[in-house]
């Protein structure tokens, strides 16, 4: 793997969708967010199966969270707007801050990129500060690029609080 | 021997005749309390290790703990199964480092390098010789790794006891092995710990883990947003067959039930509404040709929660799970679950089982991390003393001793049985057991 050559546009315009991203999930502005998905989006984070190794088939082995299709994806959204999950009311507060995305593969139609990032989370059940690193699989379409594939890997393997949607 | 200045008798209020059962919230966050329960229910008794999936070849080895004492769990070249404590006998210092793995001929230790075989003995001391040992060299017997006092597999669950137990542990788990049958006959070639797991701290007490189990009454509620999730989602395409949600029990209207099975282990079970949406469906008929009619029955038709005490948890609702606790301070609890599934099975109910497992029984889900928040509030609320006590009254009314139509169906011996799963009488077997173990005279036990 390598650091692919890309236009300088390409390269801001990556940035831009990531703070973009990050900037929807603090402030939770939700439609936002979910607007940057495309409608066949895959949302993962895998489960840790070893100290060193996450899970790798998500058919066959557990994951964190799995959610195929953008209505995965809103479900989750769906369930923090129902103000009735003991775990989001009141809603933790988060502060998103990501690394300089790198871009690793760019193909006619689609750029795949990565960034490492820190959650410090604020909730009446205490603090914490998640870590982890995403891959990002981007498809252009008349808009713009939209997210086809999110794949979370939280390092944190014993986790102090509910994670959702927001905190990754 | 014991040092707990409170009366732990009178933390019991145990007066069914007069319709009262109430427990003192000092069982939540007492400290000598907890030191006493590590002591008696995690070091003196049976407690769950590990499944054999996940030691299944010579030479795989699985890192837990019994109360505090981390433990080894060792496949041993013969398929035997030893458990010794995972502590090095020279200074101390644990010795793997990983959950799960598997030994290259023994275990040698990260600090100065001692040596043990497979099934715990001291091999090789460093420098033996130069180390100026009384008589010139070691007495390595002494310096075995500290074994279990029993170990044994339960269909294919392994339980140990660090020192003498009370009982042997087929008379412990009483009529809960039966339900560890639902679980361990569900596929011919048995069930398999899945790869990755999930694990989390809980700011509570571990017998709010426990009491949670067979705690059907707070489902409506805490679960309640699950359930219009689903229904939300299920208008949409795409969750048909074994994907659709079985939100039957969530608003009602289903048969329930609920079993104190003796030593603190408790069911509860809710007929399934929607059989064909349980990932095990595909599998009826073998089941329904293999087994006796009950047990059919009982595995197909009807979702169970099953408490083995003190330390594991066997979930078959939505989907299959296992899980453990260890409790680490009077308020702190570290959870540990894996999805349990029949080895060789199909891709499409795989796929349904770990996507159920994984929208409900993960605090990074929709449903165990409402859980977990209402545990926790639970803890926090447990502190206010100026209301001492947690009545458990629900269903002294209907409450009866022994088994009812469901469990002689499957011939059984409950303590008592309860008509619905909102009743909280197995919390009476669960703290008449917990006082029993706290307080009685166990000869010979540490």
């Amino acid at each position: 793997m390598r650091v692919a050559d890309v236009s300088i546009a390409l390269e801001q315009e990556v940035r831009r969708l990531l703070a973009w991203e990050a900037y929807c999930l603090d402030r939770k502005l939700w439609d936002d967010w979910l607007a940057l998905f495309s409608d066949d989006a895959e949302y993962w984070a895998p489960a840790w199966a070893t100290e060193e190794e996450v899970t790798s088939d998500p058919g066959r082995e557990l994951s964190l969270i799995y959610l195929r299709g953008k209505g995965g994806i809103e479900d989750r959204i769906f369930r923090i707007r129902a103000r009735d999950s003991l775990a989001s009311v009141p809603l933790d507060r988060t502060a998103h801050v990501l690394t300089e995305p790198v871009i690793t593969k760019v193909e006619a139609h689609q750029v795949e990129a990565g960034c490492s990032w820190i959650t410090h989370v604020y909730s009446q059940r205490g603090i914490a500060t998640l870590g982890g690193y995403t891959d990002y699989l981007f498809h252009r379409d008349p808009d713009g690029l939209k997210i086809s594939r999110k794949r979370v890997v939280l390092i944190d393997d014993r986790l102090d609080l509910p994670v959702d949607v927001y905190h990754l | 021997m014991n040092h707990v200045d409170i009366d732990i008798a009178a933390l019991v209020d145990d007066r069914l005749d007069q319709g009262v059962f109430r427990v003192d919230k000092r069982v939540y966050f007492d400290p000598a309390l907890f030191e006493l329960e590590i002591k008696r229910l995690f070091e003196n008794n049976w407690v769950f290790l590990c499944h054999e999936s996940q030691i299944a070849k010579p030479g795989d080895y699985f890192t837990t703990h019994a109360g505090r004492h981390p433990v080894a769990v060792v496949r041993q070249p013969d398929a035997t199964i030893r458990a010794f404590l995972n502590v090095c006998s020279h200074r101390g210092s644990v010795l793997l480092p990983f959950r799960q793995g598997k030994l290259d001929g023994g275990i040698n230790c990260r600090f100065h390098g001692w040596a043990f075989g497979m099934d715990g003995k001291c091999q090789g001391i460093t420098l033996e010789r130069a180390g100026g040992y009384p008589g010139g060299a070691a007495d390595k017997q002494h310096f075995d790794l500290d074994s279990f006092a029993a170990v044994e597999n339960y269909r294919g669950f392994i339980f140990g006891s660090l020192n003498k137990p009370p009982i042997d542990l087929r008379s412990y788990l009483g009529p809960a092995s039966t339900f560890i049958d639902l679980f361990a006959d569900q596929a011919p070639e048995g069930m398999e710990v899945l790869r990755g797991s999930s694990t989390y701290v809980c700011r509570h007490n571990w017998k709010m883990q426990v009491e949670n189990v067979p705690d059907g009454y707070h489902v409506p509620t805490v679960h309640r947003v699950f359930g219009t999730t689903m229904t939300h989602r299920e208008q949409r395409p795409g969750y048909e067959g074994m994907l659709r949600t079985e939100t039957g029990r969530i608003v009602g209207g289903v048969k329930t039930g609920c079993y104190d099975l003796d030593h603190g282990h408790m069911l509860l079970w809710a007929d399934r509404a929607s059989p064909e949406a349980a990932p095990i469906y595909p599998a009826s008929e073998r089941i329904e040709r293999d087994l006796p009619p009950a047990m059919a029955r009982w595995m197909l038709k009807r979702g169970r929660n099953l408490n083995v005490f003190p330390n594991l948890v066997l979930n078959d609702l939505a989907s299959t799970h296992m899980r453990t606790h260890r409790p680490l301070a009077p308020d702190l609890t570290e959870v540990t679950v894996w999805c349990l599934a029949p080895i060789g099975e199909p891709d499409d109910a795989r796929y349904a089982r770990l996507r159920k497992f994984e929208d409900f029984f993960l605090v990074t889900g929709m449903a165990t991390s409402d859980d977990l928040v209402s545990l926790n509030i639970v803890h926090e609320g447990a502190m206010a003393t100026q209301r001492q006590w947690i009545d458990f009254q629900r269903g002294i009314g209907t409450v009866r001793n022994g088994p009812d139509e469901e469990a002689m169906e499957l011939g059984i011996q409950p303590l008592t049985s309860n008509t619905s799963w909102t009743h909280e009488t197995p919390y009476h077997g669960l703290y008449r057991y917990w006082l029993r173990a706290l307080t009685e005279n166990r000869g010979g036990q540490k």
